[in-house]
């Protein structure tokens, strides 16, 4: 068998889950949708002694919405995200980009948030939407900004014990843009890509992390210019490392063009920017 | 679990992959492994009715699933639908690519929705053939949602 042994549970409540994880702290993992974590267990990247199942918690499945924001639970699938007309546009448009549909029928929204991946659509998302993530422990609650939350490849604010049980966003259906460059169109990870909501600007693939453009917000705010004019104020401000596929300066060239392109989109939508 | 309509019920070892629970327990070895990282789908299977990776989940993640596999789907004599359009169409040379064809194609079809060729294609994509260049696969997939 290609996992190394670990031990297992299932619990069927968050109490039961953050008790697990409060106990066995930086030996255990959680696991979602396993659309990440069971490839790097079967490569024993990872070496957990405990796999915490999340899957029969029913607390962390739930969607709501509620004055003007959207609650999404950390388990929730992103094939139910897909076709939830409650979602905000951005949303909309960027989960079918995650993987194919089978990755879709398991992969969750907060493992994506989780595993944070640099090219992964959902930290793009919460970065852009300035999404809050809403992260439980037995010790209680804390919200972090997604700023804050996303630290580099596979590495977030998270602390060893706590789980992310939801990420709660605006409720916005204008003013979006979203636009990626992959090597065979829907389903395989970005080589760049952008976002962006009215004024907030984000390009993802690029680094070692989603990074907002403050420099472009602000030449949005102080009147903008034309799309060139946008996108070569992306250029010079975009932190491109250079990866397996791609090198920096393409990177930076193609997520340069694409921010040019959304923040079009994002007007032809009503946008304010 | 129920597989192809018999129930099973047991013990596993917490970290065997359903992939290898199926071909090694269950002797089902029409469920091909590629990849084994999720982005080949020649694993690919139907949970609840839903196209999933089998590679990609642990057998017991699968407790209390309705699971479909190849052998559940037809057999010599008696193909399903979408079989004899794979056959009519030469949608295979190899073979391995096809079981998971197969599950992704169900999921497609089950939706009761028509798609043109071009988003079948695009929803196709998750699943990789080395042999046949995806023409007839695509036209088999078209033609059986008349
Ligand atoms: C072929 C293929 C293509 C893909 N393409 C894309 C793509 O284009 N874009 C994209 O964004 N993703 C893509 N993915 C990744 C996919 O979206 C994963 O599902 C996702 O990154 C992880 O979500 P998961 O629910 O499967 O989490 P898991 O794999 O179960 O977990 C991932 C990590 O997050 C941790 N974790 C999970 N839930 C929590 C929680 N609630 N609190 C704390 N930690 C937690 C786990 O311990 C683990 O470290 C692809 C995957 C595959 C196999
Ligand atoms: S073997 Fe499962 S997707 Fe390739
Ligand atoms: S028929 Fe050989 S891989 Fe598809």
């Amino acid at each position: 068998m290609k996992p190394p042994p670990f031990e297992y549970h299932r619990p069927e409540t968050l109490d039961e889950a953050l008790a697990i994880m409060a106990e066995h702290g930086d030996q255990a993992m959680p696991l979602a949708g396993g659309q990440s974590l069971i490839p790097l267990l079967a490569m024993r990247l990872v070496r957990p002694g405990r796999i915490v199942d999340l899957s029969r918690v029913g607390e962390l499945q739930q969607v709501s919405v509620a004055e003007g924001r959207v609650s999404i639970g950390a388990m929730a699938r992103q094939r139910d995200i897909e076709h939830d007309p409650r979602m905000p546009g951005l949303v909309r448009v960027a989960v079918p980009h995650i993987g194919h549909f089978q990755i879709r029928n398991r992969g969750t929204v907060g493992g994506s948030l989780s595993h944070m991946d640099p090219a992964a659509e959902w930290p793009a998302i919460a970065l852009a939407l300035d999404a809050v993530m809403v992260a439980a422990s037995v010790r209680g609650r804390r919200d972090i900004t997604a700023d804050a939350f996303m630290i580099g490849p596979q590495m977030t604010s998270l602390e060893p014990e706590e789980l992310l049980v939801e990420v709660v966003l605006p409720m916005r259906t204008e003013g979006f843009g979203f636009a990626e460059v992959t090597r065979r169109g829907l389903g395989d990870f970005a080589l760049a890509g952008a976002a962006c909501q009215d004024k907030a600007v984000v390009v993802f693939g690029v680094g070692l992390r989603p990074q907002r453009l403050r420099v472009v917000e602000d030449f949005l705010n102080r009147g903008g210019g034309t799309r060139a004019e946008i996108s070569a104020v992306a250029a010079s401000e975009i932190q491109a490392t250079d990866a397996i596929h791609t090198s920096s300066h393409y990177r930076r060239v193609v997520a340069a063009a694409l921010v040019g392109a959304v923040i079009e989109e994002s007007q032809a939508r009503g946008g304010v920017a | 679990m129920t597989v192809n309509g018999s129930r099973w019920s047991g013990d596993v070892p917490a970290r065997q992959t359903l992939c290898d629970f199926l071909r090694d327990e269950l002797e089902l070895t029409g469920t091909h492994v590629g990849c084994e990282q999720g982005a080949c789908g020649a694993c690919t299977i139907l949970g609840d009715g839903e196209a999933v990776r089998s590679c990609l989940m642990l057998a017991v993640q699968a407790d209390g699933m309705e699971l479909t596999t190849i052998e559940g789907m037809g057999e010599p004599g008696n193909l399903s639908t979408l079989q004899a359009a794979f056959l009519r169409h030469r949608a295979f040379q190899c073979g391995f690519c096809t079981p998971g064809f197969l599950a992704s194609a169900a999921e497609i079809l089950g939706s009761g929705r028509r798609y043109s060729r071009r988003e079948l294609r695009d929803m196709l994509s998750g699943n990789v053939c080395r042999c046949t260049g995806y023409e007839p696969i695509v036209e088999a997939v078209f033609e059986c949602q008349r």
